[in-house]
């Protein structure tokens, strides 16, 4: 209950202090924003993926419960679909806010290109989202179970689709060495369900019913689940990156260099690694503690903590390392720099973001009967 | 034989080009930039050119010159490479856009809808001569100082500052809202407004060394094919497939 209260408070002020961002994103465009033309792409979009991974992967979580019937998972269904949208809500909230011209995002449904992989996305997003709100909506009434079931194996392979796309959206581009990786789309999808496993963990861990008798079991599948993930998820880091490196390519070489030891190196090694990985590793392996409510949430929450970083880290490093050599002394001018490090502004806009995101999972959590409330 | 660049002013050859490509359809120009690096002094006139031509405002360059040295003393080289939009003829820019905002033209320039592009930058990420920037908003005179009277300051510097440029041929006023160009992904088109007028490049007609060549490359009597025929002609990143349309003489 205290944590409950501590939540709301924190939310609050997460939200006040981006009512400041939003106020000054609106009155004043992309002027106070630290990312410019050499470094496009900034936290708002990095958060963007990591919100937008985080919802299709609390779906597909989701269908443990819902579509494959997995016993101890049941009652989680709802609370998971209610963290996709949520957390899908606050990813496009972001990736709005950081468009040159918000009020034309019609165009990209009514006259959109079906050679963009961010029309694509778009589109695949939106559609998920419907299907998300849908498959919720559903779960409130007992007759629909047919279209429910229908729904959400629409939506699984919907939901691999969108969070691959993510990463082809970045693995085309040929020009930059560090995202035109093969793998990319493969490892999203990944990284997507790792990130609404730890959502989950947090969210049953946290502010789950302690009157449910499957919650111990359910902490324990999710941890165990969290556990591979994150092994598989480091794997993925090490091929990338000792390949990267071998091949010495410069251009790829300078970006991993960015992420491991240039100006984001405690991103990676202590955020990335120690907070998001290590650490509830070495939580989720004690079966007393994955049992644990607090200790498996807090978690969650690191591992959520990591993903957020591991976003950044894909997308910073790579814009930071210059098409030309001779660029970066070529034109002096704001906005013209490929250092980057988000300003007050982007920071507020995302902690509100944020704070949005928490306060309308509490709310639903207390509002919507979202998880099992009486012994089976 | 005579070098074919000392035979008359390149100016008045290329602007006669020019007058000869403007009779051809459109979709049969294919026009081209060539760079000779061997008389580029890096003056940054041609950079200078394009911002006062286009109304660029700060942090919007369409041609940087890239500076570098090679060498250690006492054998040491500078080069100059300026740097427009290479024009590609595969572009890696155009497929990714999500709503058709930039896109080869009829006669082969990339060019951008201003009132199409929604910013998301996209185009920006995927160009590799980071030949795109994007428009904050920003101008000359913010924080600069009030003056009163017939003393230049912001208030009468500001009126040029928001004065339309004519990119496209389309009078864009900077008013200081969030409006087109504001807020969209910006480049070089080659000048295609004056082109249209009969006029070369601002960056063309300005480079003091004539380093800066333009013409079409379908006629084969035009400077800029004689020149691109040679072997000591090299485009960027050729290897990446983008086909550029500028040509650096080595």
């Amino acid at each position: 209950m205290l944590l409950k209260r501590i939540a709301y408070l924190v939310c609050v002020l997460a939200v006040g202090l981006g009512a400041w961002g939003f106020y000054d994103r609106l009155i004043n465009g992309h002027q106070n924003a630290a990312y410019g033309s050499y470094v496009v792409w900034g936290l708002w979009v990095a958060m963007y993926l990591f919100f937008a991974g985080t919802a299709a992967g609390a779906f597909m979580i989701a269908t443990l419960d819902l579509l494959f019937g997995v016993a101890v998972m049941k009652g989680t269904g709802r609370l998971a679909l209610w963290v996709s949208l949520v957390s899908l809500a606050a990813a496009l909230l972001s990736i709005w806010l950081d468009l040159g011209h918000m009020e034309r995002i019609w165009k990209v449904y009514l006259q959109g290109s079906l050679s963009s992989l961010m029309a694509q996305m778009v589109w695949g997003y939106t559609l998920f989202g419907l299907l998300v709100l849908a498959c919720l909506a559903l779960t409130f009434f007992n007759s629909g179970r047919a279209l429910l079931r229908a729904l959400l194996i629409l939506g699984l392979p919907l939901s691999l689709f969108i969070s691959g796309a993510v990463g082809a959206l970045l693995g085309v581009e040929a020009s930059r060495m560090f995202w035109h990786v093969g793998l990319l789309p493969v490892q999203f999808p990944v990284f997507s369900l790792a990130s609404g496993t730890a959502a989950l963990l947090a969210a049953v861990g946290l502010f789950g019913s302690s009157r449910d008798p499957n919650r111990n079991q359910q902490l324990r599948l999710l941890g165990l689940s969290m556990l591979v993930l994150t092994v598989v998820k480091l794997y993925f880091l090490w091929a990338d990156f000792s390949q990267s490196t071998y091949g010495n390519v410069p251009q790829n070489v300078d970006a991993v260099n960015a992420v491991l030891y240039g100006q984001y190196w405690w991103a990676f090694w202590i955020l990335q690694l120690l907070v998001g990985s290590l650490i509830p590793m070495a939580i989720l392996i004690q079966p007393r503690l994955a049992r644990d409510g607090r200790w498996a949430g807090w978690a969650g929450v690191l591992v959520l903590i990591g993903f957020a970083a591991a976003r950044a880290n894909i997308i910073f490093p790579a814009l930071t390392v210059p098409e030309l050599e001779a660029l970066t002394t070529a034109f002096s001018g704001p906005h013209l720099t490929f250092a980057y490090f988000p300003s007050l502004m982007e920071w507020a806009v995302t902690v509100g973001i944020a704070g949005l995101a928490v306060l309308a999972f509490l709310i639903g959590n207390d509002l919507l009967s979202l998880q099992r409330k009486e012994v089976a | 034989m005579p070098d074919i660049q000392q035979q008359t002013d390149v100016l008045l050859r290329m602007q006669a080009d020019l007058r000869r490509a403007l009779q051809k359809p459109a979709q049969e120009r294919r026009w081209v930039m060539v760079i000779d690096l061997r008389k580029c002094i890096g003056c940054h006139a041609c950079t200078i050119a394009c911002v006062a031509e286009n109304k660029l405002p700060p942090g919007v360059v369409y041609r940087p010159v890239l500076e570098e040295e090679f060498g250690t003393y006492p054998n040491v080289t500078r080069r100059f490479l300026p740097r427009p939009c290479m024009q590609c003829e595969e572009p890696p820019c155009t497929p990714v856009c999500p709503v058709h905002a930039t896109y080869r033209n009829e006669e082969g320039v990339v060019v951008m809808n201003y009132e199409q592009c929604i910013g998301c930058r996209y185009c920006i990420t995927a160009c590799p001569y980071a030949a795109r920037t994007f428009d904050f908003g920003r101008t000359y005179t913010e924080g600069t100082a009030e003056a009163a009277g017939i003393i230049l300051g912001q208030s009468r510097a500001d009126d040029y500052e928001r004065a339309a440029n004519y990119e496209y041929g389309v009078a864009h006023a900077r008013l200081g809202a969030e409006e087109s160009p504001i807020g969209n992904v910006r480049k070089c088109h080659f000048c295609l407004h004056r082109l249209s007028a009969g006029l070369l490049p601002a960056c063309t007609t300005t480079c003091i060394g004539r380093a800066t060549l333009f013409g079409d490359a379908n006629d084969p009597d035009s400077l800029v094919s004689q020149i691109i025929a040679r072997p000591n002609v090299i485009r960027l990143k050729e290897e990446l497939g983008t086909q550029p349309r500028v040509y650096y003489v080595m």
